[in-house]
């Protein structure tokens, strides 16, 4: 009997991620930039996924698209959400988590699951760019560093920079400030860092923290921002080995099951 | 060319002529004759009869057949209705204004007249239609303390701008049979000052016929909540949401009564398999949700949306009629009765063991609570509620969004929170991959 194959693609505001599964085992995963197309991230996430597995779209039994851009993508069976994704893709990774935190491109999510990755409750914070992965791009950006080069700014941080502002747009101005002051960068981007566990902390703890907690989106690749949160929320912080995939992971996941309940 | 909404919009920002428009009686002939073409679309007769009902009255306050008097939700606008007088809710007039694409612009003509944009959307709304002289003129102005706590603000600046008096009640924070009768003494007071301020001669039994009539609404719209019971639902809650009209408005009217008599009557039809279509319930139902509080009147997809992926509104906090009965030979005393037992109008507790009733009564799988933003009295309490009905074992989805202020908010962060509610209803209730 031919072994079930399926695909999680989470089109998200920053980047793109496509899964390929076939029973439990991974076969590839693909991490791109969204860039202004939703529709045709897609497709490319799916087809450099399909390559990197030696296989063929018609190969493929079921195809789920979650993340902000899901219903765009018109070859797939089912749309699901990024808060169903994100519970399944951290309970198979470890089962016993109990607390997904999900800080994305545009958004900021604090996730219950149950033991078997069901969501029980979840809160989401997109009212704004604030605490998100928009708000570490744009002051990067500011502070004239790659987003991914924050972490080891901060770990040089003898202290951290006051910064009182949530807005993206006002922080940023706190960041000019602090920089004509002198301020060290490393300090400022410590200073960031805790504002964003700041706020998400507080989105948690709004939820009802319960351990495990595990971390994912592009976000928790930040090392400093991990850091920081861990410490706000007085719990460790379980991170998955590609943080980014785990919503692409839970749709494929869930693809999966979903097919295997329509054959019977 | 200008299109249709453009047209809309040139006419908006020119006030004298779109209130030459909208106090002309030929208007009111002319889409009246529109209105009967619709009869056969709606998905209730009685929403087509309160279309009519709203329409005509529109037009009596805007041709000026009757005084007109402003009153604020959950006002007894009884009293109007008991003295022949033309009742306006500008509160509903925002939703209008909101479902017709002119919100944003009405908001900022609100926020320019300097009303911040932290307060109720729907003040900021008619705020903005009032300085542009867009409504029709108060003779009074009707406002209660209980409740919305912006409202009578709002009339007092508006009450100033008309230079029309405001009659407004306190209603305290206790139902003693004391504090009952304080009520009562000022209903009575607000009565023969409106009869006063509009001359109209103060009629008692006018009164009381506006007081049976609110009282035969009242039990209809009981009789309609009890058919609604049944499962699936016999109607869809979105559709039920648009009669907030006649409990805002309509409460004294026979007009309402016979409306909220004519829309149990279809129901009872449609539950026997009589209806139009044949059909006894909602034939997509998949989940039967709780709504507390409103939802968006302006261009959002979040109540189609619902729909589409099998959510029925079973029943929604604004369709529950709380009330008991009105004695039409003690009017000033039933009304201040019903005024004053407002579930929302006491500690957070007493919402929350009526929303549990409802939930149970109505075999809910979720709860859904629409918290408005600007809506201090509502929002207020909403961590308090859903932990208390999660405990109760129903998953409560607490919804933050404007009902009619679009700008504030991604529509898709609001639609991926109801998907994902819906998920977690479907994986309780069926067991299986969403």
């Amino acid at each position: 009997m031919r072994l079930m194959i399926t695909a999680g693609i989470d089109v998200g505001s920053l980047s793109t991620d496509a899964v390929l599964m076939r029973d439990g085992e991974t076969l590839s995963q693909i991490i791109i930039n969204t860039g202004a197309m939703a529709r045709s991230a897609a497709e490319r996430a799916f087809g450099l996924a399909l390559s990197a597995a030696g296989l063929r779209a018609s190969d493929v039994d079921a195809v789920i698209a979650t993340g902000y851009g899901r219903m765009s993508v018109s070859f797939a069976d089912s749309q699901v959400t990024e808060i169903s994704c994100h519970g399944r893709g951290s309970a198979w990774l470890s089962p016993k988590v109990r607390t997904v935190i999900d800080i994305g491109g545009q958004d900021s999510k604090a996730i219950r699951i149950d033991g078997k990755g069901n969501v029980v409750d979840f809160l989401m914070n997109d009212k704004c760019a604030a605490g998100t992965g928009r708000f570490l791009e744009v002051m990067a950006q500011r502070l004239e560093l790659e987003l991914a080069e924050l972490g080891r700014e901060d770990q040089q941080a003898a202290r951290a920079a006051q910064i009182s502002s949530m807005c993206t747009v006002f922080a940023e101005s706190e960041v000019v400030s602090l920089i004509a002051q002198g301020v060290p960068r490393p300090e400022i981007v410590r200073g960031l860092h805790l504002s964003i566990a700041e706020r998400t902390a507080g989105l948690a703890n709004r939820l009802g923290l319960a351990p495990e907690v595990m971390m994912t989106g592009g976000v928790a690749k930040n090392p400093g921002v991990v850091r920081a949160l861990s410490e706000k929320l007085g719990a460790k912080i379980i991170l998955p080995p590609e943080p980014q995939i785990v919503g692409a992971l839970g749709a494929a996941l869930i693809a999966q099951q979903k097919h295997a309940r329509q054959s019977v | 060319m200008m299109d249709v909404e453009g047209f809309m919009r040139h006419m908006l920002w020119d006030r004298r002529r779109w209130n030459r428009v909208l106090s002309s009686p030929l208007t009111y002939t002319l889409l009246g004759g529109v209105l009967r073409l619709t009869r056969g679309n709606w998905p209730l007769d009685a929403m087509y009869q309160m279309g009519v009902f709203a329409f005509n009255e529109t037009g009596r306050a805007y041709v000026g057949k009757a005084p007109v008097v402003w009153s604020s939700a959950f006002f007894p606008v009884e009293l109007a209705w008991g003295l022949g007088l033309c009742p306006f809710s500008p509160e509903v007039a925002a939703a209008y204004i909101a479902t017709l694409g002119f919100g944003e612009e009405t908001m900022s003509m609100g926020e320019q007249a300097g009303y911040s944009r932290d307060i109720c959307s729907f003040h900021r709304c008619i705020a903005g239609a009032a300085s542009a002289g867009n409504l029709p003129r108060p003779a009074a102005l009707l406002a209660s303390t209980h409740l919305c706590d912006g409202a009578p603000l709002l009339f007092q600046n508006l009450a100033a701008l008309y230079g029309a008096p405001l009659l407004a009640l306190d209603i305290p924070y206790n139902s003693s049979p004391e504090a009952v009768r304080y009520v009562a003494g000022q209903l009575e007071q607000v009565w023969l000052s409106l009869a006063d301020v509009t001359g109209q001669r103060p009629d008692r039994d006018k009164l009381a016929e506006a007081v049976r009539c609110s009282e035969r609404f009242r039990a209809q719209m009981q009789r309609v909540n009890e058919l609604r019971c049944r499962v699936p639902s016999p109607v869809s809650g979105n559709d039920m949401l648009g009669f907030i009209y006649l409990f805002f408005v309509g409460q004294g009217s026979r007009e309402a009564a016979e409306i909220a008599a004519g829309l149990a009557k279809e129901i009872e039809r449609r539950v026997a398999g009589l209806g139009r279509s044949g059909q006894t319930g909602t034939q997509t139902e998949k989940y039967r949700l709780l709504w507390m509080h409103l939802k968006p009147y302006y261009n959002n997809e979040l109540m189609k949306f619902v729909e589409q992926d099998g959510g029925v509104l079973a029943m929604e906090e604004f369709s529950h009629v709380y009330w008991t009965p009105l004695d039409p030979e003690q009017p000033f005393l039933s009304l201040a009765r019903k005024t004053m037992s407002h579930f929302a109008f006491k500690p957070v507790t007493e919402r929350i063991r009526v929303m549990a009733e409802l939930a149970r009564k109505y075999r809910v799988d979720g709860i859904v609570h629409f918290s408005h933003h600007g809506c201090r009295t509502a929002s207020g309490g909403a961590l308090m509620i859903k932990e208390a009905l999660r405990d109760e074992g129903w998953p409560v989805l607490v919804l933050e969004g404007d009902c009619i202020d679009g700008r504030s908010e991604a529509c898709g962060g609001m639609l991926t929170r109801m998907q994902a509610f819906l998920e977690i209803l479907q994986e309780r209730k069926l067991g299986c991959a969403l």
